[in-house]
């Protein structure tokens, strides 16, 4: 019990941890809210550079940023209209109305406190349910492990913006790529076309600064000319008569962050469109008409996305699934430095699952302090040319990636990546989708194969046994659910009930 | 009328090139191990290759139907031009590859120097001083916090 209350306060002892996890949530809210430089694409050129780190100071400096961006993203979302990330989205609906009317510096205090409650409730959420869930993975058989990263890769194909199918070729294309390389058991090469080169695989912090950094920067050229347009901020604290009123649709929304956050590949942005919709659907007199600057469709998404970001960390580190993009990447950074996320994490290095729950705390407090300061700075920062911005990021994805190996081919590999990134999002493609399937594809692969032995290559038994174990049968419909609800008999089903349901 | 419901120029032919790399996927799952065993290496990776497969064709399948712009070879080249390769992303992407193609030749802080130069003065169009500037403090701070502070190996 001590060792639990000393890693967890780790954080907040350690000088140089303290002094990191401020300076990542104080960098992390300008990165959110410089539009066109994402969290994700902060933490996968970051994990290259800190992987001759402690896992430590890593760790705190890349949570800071977790958390700082996606808070910062409901800033430029608020002042410019224009969302800093996907999570915030949502935020530009009634945050931007809000701000023209004059209303900014209320507005951010309140998302800044809002955001504050999110993250708390969703690291006290991760404390809670992280060792329960970890108890319980410990007993999963290779066929629950397959079974939950396919449910994680069908919402992520399913829940991506555009068509499904475009989600799905993406998460099987990074699956693809994940697959590269020799395989782990039988050593034999996969997708190499011959080249001793593609043996030891493609590094997926290349695939990641490829996607996220070159692909977006490149992305971003279309956008040089937006001027951002200039609001008047003053009052930023907001009165604790506020704070009180919106508190019950914070903590009910915070809920929803929770529950959207924990499942796997499932992120802030759903969480935050979810709140927004709860928001609507039960706000009866909200304080101006939502679309037209409501407080309450700008508490609804805050909370959410922040809530979420505690809640992701809970299937990454008890069963090596990412909640979404961010942990996707900070999955890589753990296996940079030796470690295993997954049910034995929390076994063999209790540790860095105490040391992150105190850390998210500390990050948030943090983010309280800076996200009610620094106005002026913030404007002026928000204010920098994308032609300068630009250019530096590519510098920045390049030393990232040849910091990895030393090696200009991962240079080459991110160039191409980035390029196709390009191409893919030029017609409707999500980088997220891939990413994850990076990460799941083998995962799956190895468990799939698992349970096809453990049942000697029968797929009959091993569809009996997916069916005959209550925790496998609860997956498996879970998994029918997903599956059905993206067939046409599904909206048929639904336009059927509607249609009865108006009948006399 | 509103353009974002067409199809947009060039989609077509993206979507029969990922067809066509879909079946290249696929042929090369098929060469790993074949159809040998259910749990053989190949197995998995040939079940992702026929759904990414399935999933192309499902993407060109959804552009049937849908208006297009209706324009010859000649003008729909210069609508893909002017909507996903405008001629300032193109020159960046040249620069950023003859960065990468000279920076071990060149020397890291030269080239990088150099391609910010550039790079900021083309897209900006002029202010060759507060690009040498802006391009000198940021070698100069790669400097500090790489080598010196993340203490990482440049190229």
């Amino acid at each position: 019990m001590s060792d639990t209350f000393s890693y967890l306060l780790m954080a907040w002892m350690d000088p140089n941890l303290l002094m990191l996890t401020a300076l990542g949530t104080f960098a992390g809210i300008y990165i959110g809210a410089i539009p066109g430089l994402s969290v994700t694409m902060a933490v996968s050129i970051l994990v290259s550079f800190t992987f001759s780190w402690d896992v430590n100071d890593a760790l705190a400096l890349i949570v800071g940023i977790f958390i700082g961006g996606v808070y910062g993203g409901a800033r430029s979302a608020i002042l410019l209209n224009i969302p800093g990330g996907p999570s915030s989205v949502a935020t530009s609906f009634d945050g931007y109305p809000l701000a023209k009317r004059g209303e900014a510096g209320q507005a951010i205090g309140l998302s800044t406190v809002m955001s504050v409650i999110g993250g708390l409730i969703g690291t006290v959420v991760l404390a809670l349910a992280a060792p329960l869930l970890g108890d319980l993975a410990l007993k999963f058989a290779p066929r629950d492990y397959f079974l939950i990263a396919a449910i994680g890769l069908m919402l992520v194909g399913s829940l991506a913006e555009g068509s499904l199918a475009k989600g799905i070729f993406a998460v099987a294309l990074g699956a693809i790529i994940g697959m590269v390389g020799m395989d782990p058991v039988t050593a034999e090469g996969r997708f190499t076309m011959g080249q001793m080169e593609l043996m030891g695989g493609i590094h997926y912090v290349v695939v990641m600064i490829g996607l996220f950094g070159v692909a977006e920067a490149l992305f971003q050229l279309h956008n040089l000319s937006t001027q951002a347009v200039k609001q008047k901020v003053d009052k930023i604290i907001p009165s604790v008569a506020m704070v009180l009123k919106f508190l019950p649709l914070s903590l009910r929304t915070s809920i929803i962050g929770v529950l959207v956050g924990v499942l796997p590949g499932v992120g802030g942005e759903i969480a935050a469109l979810l709140a927004y919709d709860h928001a609507k659907r039960t706000v009866k007199n909200p304080t101006s008409p939502f679309g037209e600057g409501a407080y309450e469709g700008l508490v609804a998404p805050e909370t959410a996305n922040s809530a979420a970001v505690g809640s992701a960390y809970v299937p990454m580190l008890t069963l090596g699934m990412p909640g979404d993009a961010v942990t996707a990447v900070i999955i890589g950074a753990l296996v940079i430095h030796g470690l295993n996320p997954g049910p034995m994490l929390m076994v063999e290095n209790p540790h860095i699952f105490w040391f992150t729950v105190g850390n998210l705390a500390l990050a948030n407090i943090f983010l309280l302090i800076f996200g009610l300061m620094g106005i002026k700075l913030f404007a002026k920062v928000v204010e920098l040319p994308k032609a300068v911005l630009i250019p530096l990021i590519l510098v920045l994805c390049t030393v990232g990636s040849y910091s990895l190996n030393s090696s200009m081919t991962e240079v080459y590999w991110m160039l191409g990546f980035g390029l196709l990134g390009y191409f893919l999002k030029a017609f409707g493609f999500q980088m997220g989708p891939i990413i994850l399937g990076v990460i799941l594809g083998p995962l799956m692969d190895s468990s799939y194969r698992q349970a096809m032995a453990s049942v000697g290559d029968n797929p009959v038994e091993l569809l009996g046994e997916m069916v005959s174990s209550p925790l496998s049968l609860i997956l498996t419909s879970a998994l029918v659910l997903v599956l059905l609800s993206n067939t046409p008999l599904f909206g048929w089903l639904k336009r059927k009930r509607k249609a009865a349901s108006v009948q006399p | 009328m509103s353009t974002s419901k067409k199809v947009p120029v060039g989609e077509p032919t993206f979507c029969v090139l990922l067809v066509i790399f879909s079946l290249a996927v696929l042929y090369q799952a098929h060469l790993i191990s074949g159809f040998s065993s259910i749990s053989s290496p190949g197995a998995f990776p040939l079940g992702v290759a026929a759904v990414l497969l399935i999933a192309a064709l499902r993407v060109l399948w959804e552009l049937r139907g849908k208006p297009t712009h209706g324009e010859g070879w000649a003008a729909s080249a210069k609508r893909l031009s002017h909507e996903h390769f405008p001629r300032h992303i193109v020159v960046f992407t040249l620069l950023s590859v003859a960065y990468l193609a000279v920076i071990q030749w060149a020397s890291f802080y030269i080239s990088t120097f150099a391609f910010l130069v550039l790079a900021i003065v083309y897209l900006r169009r002029g202010r060759v001083l507060s690009a040498l500037m802006a391009s000198g403090i940021s070698v100069l701070a790669i400097y500090l916090l790489f080598t010196l502070a993340f203490s990482v190996y440049l190229p």
